[in-house]
């Protein structure tokens, strides 16, 4: 990420930033310290679909590393999430390392299975471009 | 198509099938094809997409906004309008149609969305919202067994539903002065059947006369009439259940669509509108049913020279989140064949029956067969390396005798008659085993992963309705209030109209057998007309027909019992012809005999044609011998007397006839890929009879094809969570015909003596031993590479990590 720690953990962190940058990501509101309610809409191949979900921010170490946790139920099935971050200095940039747990389950789980792997590493590219972005549009 | 010129009889002959012109023409008539009543609503059901889970409520108010949304009924309703489907162990954990307080396996029906439409039904079932809150699962019955495992019947405390330990004659001597003693755990995996057609149901309520109606594919076992009558709360006669003229495909899985009969009729009583509901694939691979996975414990006892002396299994079947009907036969409709086609006498079974977070279980082609045999054949080989012994050798020591038929087994089965010796003579013979053995060495020599596999079976057909009572410890069973179960028969109708034609009313809801075909052909050879002049009507009407508690298709029982009872109804109907022909042409009955369409009189030019006798007897009733009714019915009832209940001992006949089979294949593995290439397979059979050798034919590919899926493709897969992974035929592979090899097929015919026909059931057999066959080849290939084969299915990706598992030394 072109920018400083500190820089890009607020970015990270920012509602409006992930709101924007979360793939289908339809409406982010606050419902809480750290806490969220998301509405997002994803397709997995065929199986497109809407989902309500929570997000909750934990185990914040300001500019280092946070947990991310999510819980999203739609019609095509559960999505249960964590994913740690870590953001480490190299120059003036921050390298991002993360680490994803996700479970899937219901109609995504039992047709989706083969394409979730690829599904899931489309969107996180999707995600970090959006992020890259809005850290190269602060940088300007 | 003529009779066969040997014996001028249609049985034994390959007759077309009278059924293909339909099929192919596209006029088959199926469940979805039928709207018997006006005003179908139809159906969509809200599924469970957590393995178990608490339902903490059920939001459908926007779901009922929906135009053309007629109504949504749930758990609760279910709660009100149903009884609890009877199972037959103590302590059922209840069972209903519909989840009432928990899900408790993925795809549990949760919700039903009714609409005057599918797609508004579809559409609607989307915006019903549903309150859950997740529980940890468990999908290994072994673990499911322990007692850390979660719980998913909180009344029962555990999730073992039923344990049974049963032993017969002295094992624990036989293992003690055994020579070599084999054993290992073995998993048997969770496939289905995969038919055409999915299930489909339609049902009605009349609030004015109180009766059900429910049209279903459904093909028996019709002892679930009175369980679905018990759960719906009426009387049996006021619940008709009618089957199509067409069912596409069922191999048993469809015994299994009880419960959804309940469901829609429960949605239709609820709504007061007839319903329709037809299951999409997603659902049938998801929540119809399977066959029962199983985790086996197996011990063998074997003397210096091969003999086997004790027998040892402890199994853990497991039957999903709730335990339904006629499970835990999985467990005990092998019991009369529990040793398989060697004498072993001293035998000890533990039968634990488990819930776990996976769909449902029941009968499946070859049903409880292959998850027995499987351990046992693959010990029967490790032994035979053990002992120095060929494993054809091995067995060969071990077969029950052709001189000791009718031979009784330790567990109470009597078999009737096969030469099994022979059989298995037949198919090495076939195969070319001397020659393939040498063959696979010097493959070896190369370096190529070759292998020989053989696999014998003892087939049961005609299942005794009251093995499954083995369920009960024979203390319940000694209670006086208990009532014993006991019978394995059929009731065939045959109406010869006044123009002389035959109509011929079956009970046996085939699902593609060809029942209509094999009946015409008895039918004509007893009656001495062609089958053309047959009509078989083979849609069931539970409110029109007679009908048994044994009633339907399942355990191979056409060729045993349903052709029994149709030779027993054409013969009465040939008796009644015969002395109308000897009044009117003055002759002696014995003196009468019918073919070519006429009856005649022996040593003489007197004779009728069949149509004007059979006339008589409607429209001249002075031509009747003094007595005689008028008219031309016959109801014939064939039972089987052996079909007993269990005694005290835990004996029981569980089945009526026993075929015998012996499959030889050899495979070779791509040393890269472990991709399997069959090199050759043959099927040796002794079913007794032909009916008609063309059927047999099918039957056997069918069943091969069906076990080369459970061995190599299919599998309902489950993650840790119980998610089930193979939602698709895409995810569930099931064979092509490309995947099927060339089979070379070889029958021994040693009539049965319990049959009319001397026929007995063939279409389960290969489904027994193909995947065990398989097995024991891919094991044989692997042996050079220190791997052996303990579970199924041996796809290329699980067989290299055994490899590279052996490689590494783990």
């Amino acid at each position: 990420m072109p920018g400083g720690r500190a820089e890009m953990w607020n970015l990270l962190l920012d509602p409006a930033v992930l709101e924007k940058c979360i793939p289908g990501c339809e409406k982010l509101e606050s419902t809480g310290p750290d806490q969220y309610r998301a509405d997002l809409a994803v397709g997995v191949a065929a199986i497109k679909g809407k989902y309500s979900g929570l997000m909750t921010i934990t185990n914040k170490r300001p500019p280092e590393a946070f947990q991310l946790q999510v819980s999203g139920q739609g019609a095509p099935g559960w999505v249960k999430a964590v994913m740690n971050f870590e953001l480490a200095a190299q120059g003036q940039e921050t390298v991002l390392h993360y680490q994803i747990d996700a479970q899937v389950g219901g109609l995504i789980a039992s047709v989706g299975q083969r394409m979730l792997g690829g599904v899931a590493k489309m969107l996180l590219g999707e995600m970090f471009k959006g992020l890259r972005a809005q850290a190269e549009a602060l940088e300007r | 198509m003529a009779a066969s010129a040997k014996s001028g009889k249609w049985v034994g002959s390959p007759m077309p099938r009278v059924e293909d012109r339909r099929l192919l023409t596209g006029t088959g008539v199926f469940i979805d094809d039928m709207n018997p009543v006006p005003n179908i609503h139809h159906v969509a059901v809200v599924r469970s997409p957590h393995a178990h889970a608490r339902i903490l409520g059920i939001d459908f108010a926007r779901a009922l906004e929906v135009p053309g949304v007629l109504g949504v009924v749930t758990g609760a309703d279910f709660k009100a309008l149903m009884k609890p489907l009877g199972v037959g162990i103590e302590n059922p954990p209840p069972y209903y149609s519909v989840a009432v307080d928990k899900a408790r396996y993925m795809g549990e029906p949760v919700a039903l969305v009714v609409a005057r439409d599918r797609y508004t039904a579809e559409d609607a079932a989307e915006l019903v919202a549903v309150d859950y809150e997740p529980l940890p699962a468990v999908v290994c019955p072994e673990q499911a067994a322990q007692p850390e495992a979660p719980i998913l019947h909180e009344s029962l405390g555990t999730n073992v539903v039923l344990r049974r330990v049963m032993k017969y004659g002295n094992a624990e001597k036989a293992f003690a002065e055994a020579d070599l003693v084999v054993s290992d755990r073995f998993v048997f995996p969770k496939y289905g059947s995969t038919p055409m057609e999915t299930f489909g149901v339609i049902a009605q309520w009349n609030q004015v006369t109180g009766e059900y109606t429910i049209w279903a594919n459904f093909h028996g076992p019709f002892s679930m009439h009175p369980v679905m009558a018990a759960a719906l709360g009426v009387p049996g006669n006021k619940l008709r259940v009618i089957t199509p003229k067409d069912i596409g495909g069922g191999f048993g899985i469809k015994t299994s669509i009880f419960p959804s009969m309940v469901m829609v009729a429960v949605v239709a009583r609820k709504l007061g509108v007839p319903v329709k509901w037809t299951e999409d694939r997603r659902e049938h691979l998801l929540s119809s049913s399977s066959g029962t996975d199983r985790v086996s414990y197996c011990q063998l006892a074997f003397k210096q020279d091969g003999t086997l002396t004790g027998w040892r299994q402890r199994w853990y079947d497991n039957v999903g989140g709730y335990i339904r009907a006629p499970e835990p036969a999985c467990s005990f409709r092998t019991h009369g064949n529990l040793i398989g086609p060697y004498k072993v006498q001293d035998v000890e079974l533990d039968a634990n029956v488990v819930c776990t977070n996976r769909s449902l279980t029941g009968p499946n082609r070859g049903y409880g067969n292959q998850e027995l045999y499987f351990p046992v054949e693959r010990l029967m080989d490790i032994a035979a390396e053990k002992l120095g012994l060929d494993p054809a050798e091995i067995r060969r020591r071990n077969l029950i005798e052709p001189h000791q038929m009718p031979y009784t087994t330790p567990t109470g089965g009597v078999y009737d008659a096969g030469d099994y010796p022979t059989t298995l003579q037949r198919a090495l013979e076939s195969f070319g085993y001397e020659e393939l053995k040498r063959e696979r060495e010097s493959a070896q020599q190369q370096g190529r992963l070759f292998g020989i596999g053989i696999a014998l079976a003892v087939d049961p057909s005609v299942s005794n309705m009251g093995y499954v009572t083995v369920a009960y410890p024979p203390e319940y069973r000694a209670q006086p209030s208990y009532k014993a179960k006991g019978a394995a028969n059929e009731t065939v109708q045959i109406q010869v109209d006044p123009l002389g034609k035959v109509n011929v009313l079956l009970p046996s809801c085939p699902q593609g057998q060809g029942h209509e075909t094999v009946a015409a052909q008895i039918v004509a050879d007893e009656l001495g007309i062609h089958p053309r002049e047959i009509s078989v009507n083979s849609e069931m009407d539970t409110g029109t027909r007679f009908w048994s508690i044994t009633a339907g298709s399942y355990s191979s029982r056409f060729a045993s019992v349903t052709s029994s009872a149709i030779c027993g109804a054409a013969r009465v109907i040939r008796d009644k012809v015969v002395a109308i022909a000897a009044r009117a042409m003055d002759a002696s009955p014995d003196q009468i005999e019918l073919a070519g369409g006429e009856v005649r009189v022996r040593n003489s030019d007197k004779k009728m044609k069949f149509h004007h006798v059979t006339g008589l007897a409607h429209w001249n009733q002075s031509a009747l011998p003094d007595g005689m009714s008028p008219g031309l019915n016959a109801t014939f009832t064939f039972a089987f007397e052996r079909a007993l209940p269990p005694n005290e001992q835990d004996q029981v006949q569980s089945s009526q006839t026993y075929g015998f089979l012996a499959e030889v294949v050899a495979v070779e593995l791509d040393p890269q890929t472990m991709k399997l290439k069959f090199r050759k397979w043959v099927s040796a059979h002794d079913a007794g009879n032909l009916l008609n050798p063309m059927l047999a034919e099918g039957q056997v590919i069918g069943s091969i094809a069906h076990g080369i899926g459970g061995a190599m493709y299919e599998e309902m897969a489950y993650d840790e969570n119980g998610q089930c992974l193979t939602g698709t035929l895409a995810d569930y592979l099931i064979p092509t015909a490309m995947e099927i090899p060339d089979i070379q097929i070889e029958h021994v015919n040693t009539p049965s003596p319990w049959t009319m026909l001397g026929s007995k059931g063939a279409g389960e057999a290969s489904t027994e031993t193909a995947p065990i066959v398989i097995a024991n080849a891919v094991a044989d290939a692997l042996r050079p590479a220190g791997v052996t084969v303990r579970e199924l299915p041996v796809t290329p990706s699980r067989v290299w990590h055994w490899v590279q598992a052996a490689r590494s030394g783990g």
